[in-house]
């Protein structure tokens, strides 16, 4: 289970969103030649408490969903890894679903700070190539998954 | 004269992690280059600069031990291989994306099993990494994985184990036959991470009962 927070996500299995990446990750990062910059990096993902964690894990997964997934698909395609790519895919609608019932209305400050760290996410996604920049978003699945893993319980 | 590429100097560039000791490794094809000399850097994933590993700079061996540069375990790290063979061909290769929690295998606990007339108690040591929080403070597997859990297997005969699992120490096996030898088996699981250790096997007899019946 899931505990982002006050957003209660039951139902999804971390070690299989892990194993699921772990067949794309090496495919997917060797292409990312650009090692000095990272998307999710700490001014991000760290110390987020767990009242942002709820907006933040929202905002990136539905950023994943409509703009990495949709535009990354067209190279998975050409690979053999279409079903991790649906397991991953289909576990984030999932996940997005169940959070956006428990969120609904809430308008706190910690909405504000999540905001501002996941725009920190997306303008540098935005200062890169399109191509280079899904490919890199796509490769730091584990970098998420790695700061989602700390709000899991068994 | 300018150095050339050659692909055969250098081969499969990784990191082997165990426990955390990371070792970074690479072959050349053939076997052996007499005067190729190797030079390893690093870089965390993000950062811009490459840093030169001290004490594997221009060296002969083929491995060069990463694990204090490597030793946050939250961190993403890169690093690269430069040979240079005595006749000027060089070549450099760079691992995969490194990440220590991720790609570090476990391996198996350190236990006492402890025979008793009708029990066998087993106690799992700490086992404690290369690793230090911010207060000096040398960190444990647990404490890097938070799901981290013990199996523990009693092997009474061909068709009979007995199991006992948990994330504290101590376990004991009770009603067991007096001065009967068994076979003990103990894992490290790490569920949410699909690791798990090869497991730790203790072959232990019970004592006799001197008790008058």
């Amino acid at each position: 289970e899931f505990r982002f927070g006050p957003c209660r996500v039951e139902g999804v299995a971390l070690p299989g969103l892990w194993e699921a990446f772990r067949t794309v990750k090496d495919a997917v990062q060797v292409q990312d030649n650009n090692t000095s910059i990272r998307l999710l990096r700490c001014e991000v993902l760290q110390n987020v408490s767990d009242s942002e964690s709820c907006h933040l894990v929202h905002d990136l997964l539905k950023f994943y969903l409509n703009t990495v997934f949709k535009h990354y698909y067209p190279k998975i395609a050409e690979s053999n890894t279409q079903p991790s790519f649906s397991t991953l895919a289909n576990n984030f609608v999932f996940i997005v679903s169940k959070l956006q019932s428990s969120q609904a209305g809430e308008m706190p400050p910690d909405k504000d700070r999540a905001r501002r760290r996941f725009l920190l996410f997306k303008r540098a996604f935005k200062q890169l190539e399109i191509q280079a920049a899904l490919t890199k978003a796509f490769g730091e699945v584990d970098i998420l998954l790695t700061w989602m893993g700390k709000f899991y319980q068994l | 004269h300018m150095a050339e590429d050659s692909p055969g100097l250098l081969q499969h560039v990784k990191f082997q992690s165990s426990n955390f000791e990371n070792i970074l490794t690479w072959d050349s094809k053939p076997e052996s280059i007499p005067g190729t000399v190797y030079s390893v850097d690093y870089k965390t994933y993000g950062k811009p600069e490459w840093l030169a590993k001290a004490g594997c700079q221009r060296i002969t061996r083929k491995s060069c031990n990463l694990t204090v540069e490597t030793g946050n375990f939250t961190e993403f790290y890169y690093a690269r291989v430069t040979a240079i063979s005595s006749e000027g061909w060089s070549a450099t290769k760079m691992t995969e994306r490194f990440h220590p929690q991720q790609h570090t295998t476990i391996k198996p606990p350190d236990v006492t099993c402890v025979p008793k007339v009708r029990s066998i108690q087993m106690i799992v040591h700490p086992t404690l990494t290369p690793m230090y929080n911010a207060d000096g403070h040398q960190l444990t597997l647990e404490e890097v994985f938070q799901d981290l859990f013990y199996h523990l297997e009693l092997h009474v005969n061909h068709t009979y184990q007995m199991h006992l699992e948990g994330k504290q120490r101590e376990y004991e096996f009770s009603d067991l036959t007096p001065d009967t030898e068994f076979l003990g088996s103990i894992v490290i699981s790490v569920p949410t991470r699909l690791k798990e250790s090869a497991p730790y096997v203790c072959r232990v007899k019970t004592l006799p009962d001197r008790t008058w019946t």
